[in-house]
This record gives structure tokens, sequence and C-alpha cells, in this order.
């Protein structure tokens, strides 16, 4: 899932303060179950904002909502009102989701609560680690299912580097050396044959270093990649 | 039905209202009772009742699996010749007020082979033949 950490409070505060009146919007998936974004912490944020001490003049007012998803243009245009005299609002979802109500919601200026951190995963409750960085070619095959792109600190491809040591990475942090995973996993695996053969250059086009990626599937929508919105 | 069950090992102690992520849990306590309350719309199926639920109460597998709730029971005009399923009755009447015509219960198939039948029809073909000289 996406993973995202709620920004500074006086970060927030410095760009909100000149508004009248803000819609703190929480985001239903990713960041509801990762405890970022969701419509608990939107209510918590507003409860936080709203202290006059933030404030050298007036506070803005809040008003708080959330929906299930604000990575969806149409459902969000649909689906989302927008109270009568809001003049900016402030989402707590991934850029994503940020980006998608900046768009529906033109003119009205989106503020962001979060930072949009990783693609992560959880691997004991209430810890969420790095796992994906959406190269568009994955190779976890070859590495026993553990990424050495997200989760090598220099994204070896034929690691591990010198600064591996005692299975730790040298970067310190308690952070596994995600290439002393790699050789462990293909060995219970009887697969270190996959360790010896070297893995090469990669294309980053896939991960986006060709540009702003995107897919059209058939058969939803018109099939057309032009951005448009929904019409009834 | 709801997707949230919990066995009867539930205490009521509301662990899992108090750490749901998506506030998808309530509770109502009246008289004597505590009622826990669940909403399907707002919860995320992370699953963090399940595992912070002391007595194991939670059968968080109904919220994976689901069932299928019936949603609505049309009656439909089928195809005359093959019984092809087409639409309901209220969608045909308003397809007939728009085009101002009655409409055939034919499938697009049996719609053709009725088209082209006609046109084999001998005092069709006449007129089709008489406006292919000219």
């Amino acid at each position: 899932m996406i993973v995202g950490d709620l920004k500074p409070l006086e970060e927030i505060v410095a760009a909100i303060k000149d508004y009248k009146q803000v819609l703190v919007l929480g985001c239903g998936s990713c960041v509801t179950v990762c405890l970022s974004g969701g419509e608990k912490e939107a209510e918590q944020l507003s409860r936080e904002l709203s202290q006059m001490q933030h404030y050298q003049g007036p506070s803005p007012q809040f008003e708080v909502g959330s929906i299930i998803r604000q990575c969806e243009k149409d459902l969000v245009i649909e689906n989302q009102e927008i109270p009568a005299g809001t003049d900016a609002i402030l989402s707590l979802a991934c850029g994503a989701g940020v980006q998608t109500l900046a768009d529906a919601f033109e003119p009205l200026p989106v503020i962001p609560a979060l930072n949009t951190t990783f693609l992560g995963a959880s691997d004991k409750p209430g810890t969420w680690t790095e796992k994906c960085k959406g190269c568009g070619d994955c190779m976890l095959i070859h590495t026993g299912g553990i990424c050495p792109i997200a989760r090598c600190a220099k994204s070896l491809f034929n690691g591990p580097c010198g600064g591996s040591k005692g299975g730790y990475c040298e970067i310190g942090q308690g952070i596994p050396c995600a290439w002393t995973q790699i050789v462990a996993r293909l060995k219970k695996m009887d697969k270190l044959h996959c360790y010896e053969e070297i893995n090469v250059s990669k294309n980053w086009k896939p991960g986006g270093a060709a540009g702003l990626r995107r897919r059209v599937r058939t058969g939803l929508g018109d099939g057309s990649s032009a951005d448009s919105n929904k019409s009834r | 039905m709801t997707y949230f069950r919990v066995n009867k090992d539930c205490n009521g102690c509301l662990a899992c209202v108090e750490n749901c992520p998506a506030a998808a849990l309530d509770f109502d306590d009246q008289n004597d009772g505590r009622t826990l309350k669940h909403n399907m719309n707002k919860c995320a199926r992370c699953g963090q009742c399940w595992r912070v639920c002391p007595q194991n109460a939670i059968e968080f597998q109904h919220l994976l699996v689901g069932q299928w709730d019936e949603v609505i029971t049309l009656d439909l005009i089928h195809c005359r010749v093959c019984g092809e399923p087409l639409y309901s009755p209220a969608y045909g009447e308003k397809v007939e007020s728009k085009i101002n015509s009655s409409n055939e219960d034919l499938c697009p198939k049996h719609r053709q082979t009725e088209a082209a039948s006609k046109l084999l029809h001998p005092g069709v073909a006449k007129v089709i033949l008489k406006s292919g000289d000219k």
C-alpha cells in the first residue's frame, strides 16, 4: 500500500493560515490503514489546527470529511460535497489523491497534509516497511522475492557491497542488508544459482525515466488516454 | 446479515472500536445492554480489529470471503425465437416511446434473420428489383 506521514504541524499551519474556511479531507484507503490520513486523523488534525495559539490573526474555520478514495476523479466529483464558503482543501491523501482533488475542484487550492513516503507492506502490526519502487520491470523472480532496488540502500543489482556487516546495512538504524536477506532466501529455496548469475544493467524507462507513465485498459471508459470528466 | 461477525467470546471490551483506523466500528449502550455496530462502507478491511481483540472473538474471515446480496430481481423480455434475455419491460416501453414505434422482442441475431426473410419475400424482392432497375 501507499504509506504516508503527516507533515509537521508548523508546515501545515503556515500553508493554511491565510484561508478562512478549510475542508480537512481524509482518504479511506491506504492512508487510513497506515494510520496517517483517514477520517480519524482528519478529525484529530482539525482539532489541533483549531487551536488559536497557532495563529497571529483569526484562525480558519474547519470542516472535516472523508471519502473512500481521493484518487478517482469522477468518484470525487460526484460524491464529495464542498461546503459553501470553503476556500481551501487540506488533503490527507497521498500525492495522487491531492492532485486528483486539485483537478476535480480547480481553482480551489488543495494543500497536502501528508508526505507520501513509500510503497510498503506491514510486516507486523503498526510497522510498515518499504518494499517496492514501482520500477516497472520486476526482478523479484531472480532475488528470492526480496527487492534490492527498494530494500538495498544503494539499489545494488549484484550485492552485497562492502558495507554489509553482520547482516545489517552500513547506514545503521537496524536496517537489514537486503542482499544478505536475498542470499539467505535463495539458499532456503535451493536456488543459489540465481545469485551466481549477473543481473545486467536495468532499463529504467519503465520506471518513469521516460516520462509520465499511463495505462489505458480497454473495456473501461471510452478507451482514450485524454483527460475527461465523467459526463452523465 | 452483517459481514462483521463476532463469536460468543466477545465481552464488549471495545478494543476493536477504539483501534479501528477507519472509524467503522461503534457501539450503543442502552438499558443494560451494549450493541456493537459496524459500518461496511467505512470499513477498510485492514484486520486491525481482529489483531487487537483480546478474546479472539472476531471472525474476520467473513469480511474477506463475503457473501452475495440480492440487489434486485427484474422481469425480463426474452427473444421470441431463441429465448435470450433482452431487457426489462420498463426499458422496452422507454425505447418504444423514444422511437415512437413498437419494439419487436428479438435478439440482434434474430432481428437480422427476420429482416433478411422479409427481403426474401417475393413482394418485397420485387420492389427492390424495381428500385435497382432505376
